[in-house]
This record gives structure tokens, sequence and C-alpha cells, in this order.
């Protein structure tokens, strides 16, 4: 859809797109600009003004004191387990629904599209005994069944949506030629579907960088915290330092920028999939 | 032939047995709990039939308070974070120089976490050295410096503006993908018929545009039933308990009053608010992919 519209309207619309832009673009400049302030500095130079003298040692401490590695290097450990494990298991699933017609397949779908809805409050508490029985509390195979759990809907709604789209006759071919059911899920579905799955990798392991509420509850020594948690506590911790916490919170930035920088195109087009189901 | 009718079970089954341990049975247990007066600790459990929900509703200080907030962010989320969404899809719809790089910026804050979002914001309105009161300051409207989030006025308010830097690229996003669907010919019938461009809006773009705004006011709902991260990062549910929702109202009854019940009623009601905006969306959405 492109309008043909009046020249000085394009250039009020541009005006208005930059100055939107720029609003966007501010809250991140004033983290930087304390981020990169003495202490002293910041008291008394303007906000407005670039810092005195670039202070990058405020990174390398944010990043020793704030224990920033560890807490990305949990949180990576836990999301690089649960996100392809978890895209395996939805594949299964989305793999029968869409393939290996049988009753209730239908029900089954709505069941599963309704976790999604479902808030996490309310299966906290229970959640919370299980863990305790199972002696899984503060341990990562716990936050990771958790995390699985809350994975499942999106991911079959996702590749559901996906499988749907790849010709039958594709399938059809693969057992004349031979292939087993298994066969065929990981030498025909599997690949074919291969932009879905990126997408949803990406998007899962964005929600399981970015996940707070669980790891709160499930997670409380400090040594295993994910980079949420562990953000909240060192910020709790120099909450009157503002340049150190700054450039933790920039620190705790700059890996979901790479991330979503190079994959730019797939937090797009995933998020339109999801929802042409 | 047995085990053909089994396959697709076998297929299913470690996913359903997942989210039937992680979501299902919790959310019955918690159902469950709510009938009961519990700390969590205790060996028994007494059971109180439906007088948690009836204390919620009657007694609870708190809890008419978390739901108002609630609807609020739900009716702040469905005009203006949906509002400027559908503004800023339409605008990058056009051929601009570097609208790419543009819907990068406006989806940006989107894939942040909530509590770096919180803490930019704290940061943003922290009362002495915050950019809103030092702007405010240099403009000469020093005297209208706040302390934002500590006045019981303004926080609410204060944290739904981070919620809309936040969350307005998602509703761009799907707005956009909705708007690549629509056909150039109605437009093109409409200029012919010298329709002016706010009458295309309406009368085609919008009803065009029905099946995104059926998705996005669901997603939209839901989420803002559900919110919960900003608020307890920024603010805590204070001050003076004014900007607690549901979500923030349950985990404080739960795990800092160890109020299992009263915790799991107030989830119960979240749940329940859910399937009302939720099922007649699921329903659409399942006939639909039949066809």
């Amino acid at each position: 859809m492109e309008q043909r519209v009046h020249p000085i309207s394009k250039a009020l619309k541009y005006v208005l797109i930059v100055v939107l832009a720029a609003i966007f673009l501010l809250p991140v400049l004033f983290i930087a600009f304390t981020a990169l302030k003495s202490s002293s500095d910041l008291l008394t130079r303007p906000f407005y003004m670039f810092p005195e003298k670039l202070q990058w040692h405020n990174f390398v401490q944010a990043w020793e004191q704030g224990r920033m590695s560890m807490y990305m290097k949990n949180t990576a450990l836990i999301a690089l387990v649960k996100v392809p494990l978890g895209i395996l298991i939805e594949a299964l699933a989305a793999f029968a629904l869409t393939r290996l017609a049988f009753k209730g397949s239908e029900w089954l779908f709505a069941l599963f599209l309704i976790g999604m809805m479902v808030p996490m409050q309310a299966t906290l508490v229970p959640l919370n005994m299980i863990l305790n029985k199972l002696g899984l509390v503060d341990t990562y195979p716990g936050i990771i069944l958790i995390y699985l759990g809350f994975g499942i809907p999106f991911g079959i709604l996702i590749l559901r949506g996906f499988f749907r789209t790849i010709p039958k006759e594709i399938d059809e071919a693969a057992l004349i030629d031979g292939c087993g059911v298994m066969g065929k899920f990981f030498k025909i579905i599997i690949p074919l579907s291969m932009p879905a799955i990126a997408t949803l990798f990406i998007f899962d392991f964005m929600a399981t960088w970015n996940e707070f509420l669980l790891a709160q509850i499930f997670i409380t020594k400090d040594s295993m915290r994910t980079i949420t948690t562990g953000l909240l506590a060192f910020r709790g911790q120099y909450s009157a330092n503002y340049p150190l916490m700054n450039a933790g919170v920039l620190i705790s930035v700059v890996p979901v920028l790479i991330v979503y920088v190079a994959f730019q195109k797939y937090f797009v087009s995933g998020l339109a999939g999801s929802v042409k189901g | 032939m047995k085990i053909g009718v089994l396959k697709p079970w076998l297929f299913v089954f470690p996913a359903l047995f997942i989210y039937i341990a992680v979501i299902f049975i919790p959310t019955l247990y918690t159902l469950y709990l709510s009938f009961f007066n519990w700390n969590g600790v205790a060996p028994t459990k007494t059971f109180v039939g439906l007088s948690n929900y009836t204390d919620l509703l009657l007694h609870d200080s708190v809890f008419p308070r978390a739901v108002a907030n609630n609807l609020l962010w739900t009716l702040g989320s469905l005009t203006i974070i949906m509002g400027i969404g559908l503004m800023l899809a339409i605008l990058l719809n056009q051929k601009l120089k570097g609208r790419i790089v543009f819907r990068g910026i406006f989806y940006f804050p989107y894939v942040l976490s909530g509590v770096i979002v919180a803490t930019i914001w704290t940061w943003m309105y922290n009362p002495m050295q915050g950019l809103f009161n030092k702007a405010l300051e240099l403009i000469g409207l020093g005297s209208w410096a706040q302390a934002w989030l500590a006045e019981p006025k303004f926080a609410l308010y204060a944290v739904f503006v981070a919620a809309i830097w936040n969350g307005v690229g998602q509703p761009m996003v799907l707005f956009l993908a909705g708007l690549q669907t629509i056909p150039q010919d109605p437009y093109e019938a409409a200029t012919i018929d010298g329709a002016k461009p706010r009458q295309m809006f309406w009368f085609i773009t919008v009803p065009l545009l029905r099946e995104t705004f059926v998705i996005v006011v669901a997603i939209t709902m839901v989420s803002s039933m559900k919110v919960y991260d900003l608020i307890y990062a920024m603010t805590g549910g204070g001050p003076a308990e004014s900007t607690h929702v549901l979500a923030s109202w349950m985990y404080i009854q739960t795990f800092k009053f160890a109020n299992i019940g009263t915790g799991s009623a107030i989830s119960m009601f979240l749940v329940l608010i859910t399937l009302v905006i939720i099922i007649p969306y699921v329903y659409y959405t399942t006939k639909k992919s039949h066809l």
C-alpha cells in the first residue's frame, strides 16, 4: 500500500518520525552519558553535556563488582539447554498435530493454546511445592523444566502454523521413498522448517534471557541468578552510585542489542508469522 | 494397528506431559488452595470455602486498587500504545528513507527485559539527577519537578510512560504486517472517486485491518492483565500500595505475607479475567485455521 501524497505532508511526516525516533533514543543516550561520567562530573556538569573525561573504567568495575559475567553465563547456560530442547519437544508435538491426524487433535491444540494465556502467577505455589518434593529448588534442571512448560504453547503455535504450509505431497513422496515416520520428521519436515525454527530459536532465546518472575521465585542463590534478577540485585547494591549502575544497565543491554541487530528480520517476521497461525 | 493409534500420542507425549505438569495441574491446584487458609509451611490447611474471595472483594484495602490499576493499564494500552503503534505502522508503511532503521529504533525497547526498562526509567525519574527534573529545571519549570515514582498521584502514570516506550513496537510490527496484506486497488478506486486521506483511513484501512485488530486487542488485553515486571522493578507496588496490580499484589500476599489462600484467590481472578478475554479469541483462531 503506497499512497501518493503531497510533498509537504510527506516532509511533515518525515519530521514527525525523526522527532519520535529521537525521543525513543533519548533514554539510551542518557544512560550512556551517565555511565561514562564520574560521580563528581555527574553532580557538576549539566546532564546534556558530554562527560568531561570518559570513564570507561565504570564498565570494568560494573562488570566485575556486579558479577555481570557470572549472571550472563548462568542465563546463557539455561537458555542454550532450554531453547533447543524445547524446540525439539514442540516440533514433535506440532508434527503429530499436523501430520498424524488423530482424534482429538483439534482439542489438544486448543488446550495448548489456552496455556499461553494462563498467568504464571496461577502456578507458582504448586510449582514450588513440586520442585521442593523433587529437590529441584535452586537448580538449573528445575528452572529449565518450568521454562520448557511455559514455552510449549507458543512453540507449538508457531511450528504448527509453519508445518501446515509444507505441502502434503512432499511427505507422501517421502513415504514412497521408504522413509518411516521418524525419517519424515527428521529428514523432511525439520530441514524444510529451518526458517520457522530459526525465528522460534531467537524469540525463545530472548524470552528466556529476559524472564524475571520465575527466576525471581525459583532461583534464590546469588551464584545461580540470571541476568534479570542479577541486575536487580546489582541495582539494589549500587543504588547510590549512578554511573556504576548505568554502566551495569548498559552492559546488560549489549548482548540483547547484538542479537537484535544481527537477527532483526527474524524478530519482525517471527512476530508477524506467529499471528497468522 | 495398535502402534498406529498410539503413534501420534508418542510424539505429543513429551510436550503434553511437561505442559500438564507445569501449567495445567498447578493451575488446578492453585484453585484448590484458594479455598483454604494456609501459610505455606504449616502441616494443615484450614478449609474456608469462598471466604478468601469474599474477603478480597469486601475487606482487602489493596485489591480494588489493583483491579482498577489493571483496568486503567488495559485502557491506556488499548488507546495510547495501540494508537501510537498503528500511527507508526502507517507512517513506516510508506516509502521513507531509512524506514528499516526507524522500525528498528521503535521496536528495540520491546526486546529489552522489564527489569532493564525499569532500571533505565527509574534513573530518568530520579528526583535529584534524573532527566525529567533536570530538563524541567533547564526550561525554567523547576517547580514542576517531582519525585515521580514516590508520589501516589503520578507513580502509576510514570510507570505507564515507561511501558509506552517499552511496548509500542509490538502493535507497530503487527499492524505493519497487516498493512502489507492490504491490496492497492481500493485506494486507487477511492482516489478516483475523490476520497480524502482521512476517509480512506476510516473506510478502507481500518476495516481491512480487522483481523489484525482482533489479534492486537487480544494480545494487549492479556498482557495488560499480566503486567508485573515493570511495576515490581519500578515501584514494588508503592508508594502507599498505589501502583499495585493483580500480579504484584498476588506476589506480595503469597511470598511476603505467606497468605497462600489469598494469593491463590487473586491468581484465580487473573485466570478468570484472562480466560474471558481469550476464549473467544482461541475459538476464532482454531476455527479460522480449519478453513
